[in-house]
């Protein structure tokens, strides 16, 4: 009866853990709202990173245009203001993903990101998807705040 | 003994290499000519990077011929990823085994106008894809930028072959 007791314990206390690190990397922020007026000499361009279990305790810093701009959680997106013409969006861990977009006036774009297989730690993938897909996607995701509007 | 692990060797290295290189397709099908010494003049309507439009045409805003270039171009990307949980409990993962593949389609069009009127249009189709694995990765900035360079090159091509009708074309009537 102690023993079986003992290895319920145990149990408990390793799924608390597993849910914890599984919760440790999942974003919190309000919820996804579209951003109405969109300044004239630049667009908008939403990072987000769908929820998943794998790879959600690994983050990765966002850099744009070679300045880092924010950490990317799981379950999260943030708001960037591009500059007309081409930005470039990367991240690394122990590779680099990178996509370039070729920006104009006054348009939404979507950048979906996820974590990918590596040797030693999740790697950062980045994809550029159609409005309409990113749209739904990023629906579910947290806000983690706005860069570059001035 | 030897003789067999040397074609293992070779065999495994195959296998590595095989997923390294990026598969491109390129339409249509131009012989490449380097260093081009023609310029054909006239206003150039174009709005990206400086470095993918054709080197072929030169900038004269006051063209008395009244030609007009307008190039363009659009990428499309793609992505199929071999799910996850899929690739990180798959034991050939770590031999190379393929974790997706990345594709980026560019598509280039230069028109040639007079008079307000498309005269000539000249096409240009790259699709490059690329296998990816746990030693072999390239961005979707480097397909795309390989992709707009080859588009550009090509056009470029295009547009030598028919220079003599650009030339009569530039001719004042």
């Amino acid at each position: 009866m102690k023993t079986r007791r003992f290895v319920l314990s145990k149990l408990i206390l390793v799924l608390l853990l597993v849910g914890l690190f599984l919760l440790s990397g999942c974003a919190t922020g309000p919820k996804f709202t579209k951003i109405d007026v969109i300044p004239e000499d630049k667009a908008v361009v939403y990072i987000y990173r769908p929820a998943s279990p794998i790879g959600a305790a690994v983050s990765y810093q966002v850099i744009a245009n070679g300045t880092h701009i924010m950490p990317m959680v799981n379950g999260g997106y943030f708001v960037y203001y591009a500059k007309l013409g081409e930005n470039e969006f990367s991240a690394a861990t122990e590779t680099l993903s990178s996509v370039t977009l070729d920006v104009k006036p006054g348009q939404n774009y979507y950048i979906k990101s996820s974590v990918g297989v590596g040797m030693f730690v999740g790697r950062p993938r980045f994809t550029i998807v159609p409005a309409d897909v990113g749209e739904k996607e990023i629906a579910d995701c947290k806000c983690q705040g706005e860069r570059n509007k001035k | 003994m030897s003789r067999q692990f040397l074609s293992w060797a070779i065999s495994i290295s195959f296998f590595f290499l095989c997923g390294c290189a990026t598969n491109m397709k390129i339409d249509p099908q131009v012989t490449q000519i380097d260093n081009i010494d023609f310029r054909i003049k006239g206003k150039i309507v174009y709005e990206g990077n400086k470095e993918y439009l054709p080197r072929i045409l030169a900038e004269e805003p006051a063209s008395n011929a009244g030609l007009t270039f307008e190039y363009t171009y659009d990428v499309i990307y793609g992505k199929h990823d071999v799910p996850s949980a899929v690739a990180l409990f798959n034991p050939l993962t770590i031999a190379g085994f393929p974790t997706g593949e990345n594709t980026a389609t560019i598509i280039g069009k230069l028109d040639v106008m007079k008079g307000g009127e498309v005269i000539k249009s000249y096409n240009a189709t790259c699709i490059l894809e690329k296998t990816q694995n746990l030693f072999s990765e390239r961005t979707f900035t480097d397909l795309r930028r390989q992709g707009l360079l080859a588009v550009r090159n090509n056009i470029e091509v295009q547009i030598y072959l028919d220079k003599n009708y650009l030339e009569k074309l530039r001719a004042p009537e």
